[in-house]
């Protein structure tokens, strides 16, 4: 295998496992209460939960893990499982600096706390990345290509169908809790605009760059927004109005709130509702 | 089952999870030792110039926690006495403050403070 090939393969297992974690994570990362257990649980806590992270983990690589292939040896488990870890813990830290829950002003038992607390599911996506959603190119699911071409319309409306549906399964489940309207109170502008690119980071990775499965066939389809750049900003937009629509269902917003809460409050559900769409398109 | 020789980049981001998973445990250990049996230390100080608006003064305060461990709604007073002996409260309530944690946050006022006496204190904390 040339070198290239190997850094490539590298790449796509690291964005793989992260897509994995982002999928199982996300949900627990709009709980408060991780916030606070993070904030007052002390040192023994945490490395005893990093010891039991690893334990469950080392488990799933034995089986599933985020890695193309399919080694199980104790040896091959042991490292992932470090590495799962690794980057469950860099997602967490990420997402919650990205939504304002750790600042230069927290203090460090704080942040390790949060960071190894909403870490735990970020890792168990991490190793659970080829289970959740496995990957098709070394099983041979070849799909016929009448039904790779069929009627655009269909195709884009069963891709806006799929995505409403993962949007409003997550969505549904954040937006009558208090967590919007904490993270809206302590962000600003440029951390708004930061939560729309990772949003459409995330979410393009999930479906295009993860090897997740019927990731070929996807980029072989002919709808209207199947290029993968507009249809992740088209899915984007879908997963914006479910948000919307969810945040008023839950009467968390009125017509008479001023625009700009709208605005926050539905880019910050908009985060989750995406990934959930992205998720959604898989299964299609 | 044969085992397959790995490549220079599973070698790389092994190598970097590895220090990143060290980093990581490393800092819980210092956290700890550095924590370790220290209770809060609660103390609060204006922090920034008074502002006025709309007929009412908004008065900055910063409250830390010096100590080592964390204190759970923290409840700052304050308390404005005017040059003619009349007085006036206000109060805030701090849901977390973990060891070394500095949160921020505003009084408002009827009175000018500038005009008079400002008095701040913590006046207690639940113990998580």
């Amino acid at each position: 295998m040339g070198q290239l090939s190997g850094w490539k393969r590298e790449r796509d297992d690291i964005v793989r496992g992260a897509c994995g974690g982002f999928l199982f994570g996300i949900p627990l990362l709009y709980t408060m209460e991780v916030w606070w257990i993070g904030a007052w649980i002390g040192p023994p806590r945490l490395l005893v939960a990093l010891v039991l992270t690893f334990g469950v983990v080392f488990l799933l690589n034995r089986t599933a893990g985020f890695r193309s292939t399919r080694d199980v040896r104790v040896e091959d488990a042991l490292r992932d499982s470090v590495e799962a870890i690794a980057l469950g813990t860099i997602c967490s830290l990420l997402m919650l600096v990205l939504l304002r829950e750790i600042t230069p002003q927290t203090a460090l038992g704080e942040a390790l706390g949060k960071v190894v607390f909403e870490g735990v599911p970020f890792t168990m996506g991490v190793a659970l990345a080829n289970l959740l959603l496995r990957t098709d190119s070394d099983e041979g699911t070849s799909q016929d290509p009448d039904q790779d071409n069929q009627d655009a319309l269909n195709v884009t409306l069963a891709d806006l169908g799929f995505t409403a549906i993962g949007a409003v399964f997550i969505a549904f489940n954040i937006a009558p809790t208090d967590e919007i309207p904490m993270l809206a109170a302590a962000t600003s502008p440029p951390w708004l605009l930061l939560i729309v690119l990772a949003s459409l980071l995330i979410s393009y990775g999930i479906v295009f760059e993860a090897d997740f499965a019927d990731q070929k066939k996807r980029a072989r389809q002919q709808g209207l927004f199947q290029q993968p750049l507009s249809e992740t900003v088209f899915s984007y937009l879908v997963s914006l109005a479910i948000a919307a629509a969810m945040l008023w269902f839950f009467d968390r917003l009125a017509f008479d709130d001023p625009w700009q809460l709208w605005l926050s409050h539905t880019l910050l559900l908009g985060l989750p509702a995406t990934i959930g769409g992205a998720a959604g398109r898989l299964v299609v | 089952m044969n085992a397959p020789k790995r490549t220079l980049a599973e070698q790389v981001s092994f190598g970097l999870c590895v220090a990143i998973l060290a980093g990581l445990v490393g800092l819980v250990l210092y956290d700890w030792v550095a924590s370790d049996g220290k209770a809060a230390v609660l103390a609060v100080a204006p922090a920034g110039a008074v502002r006025s608006a709309g007929g009412q003064f908004y008065v900055p305060f910063a409250v830390e926690n010096r100590g080592g461990q964390t204190a759970e709604a923290v409840r700052v007073e304050a308390e404005l006495r005017s040059a003619q002996g009349s007085r006036e409260f206000a109060e805030q309530e701090i849901d977390f403050l973990a060891g070394g944690e500095k949160e921020t946050g505003v009084f408002v006022f009827e009175r000018d403070p500038r005009q008079g006496q400002l008095r701040l204190r913590v006046s207690g904390y639940k113990v998580p």
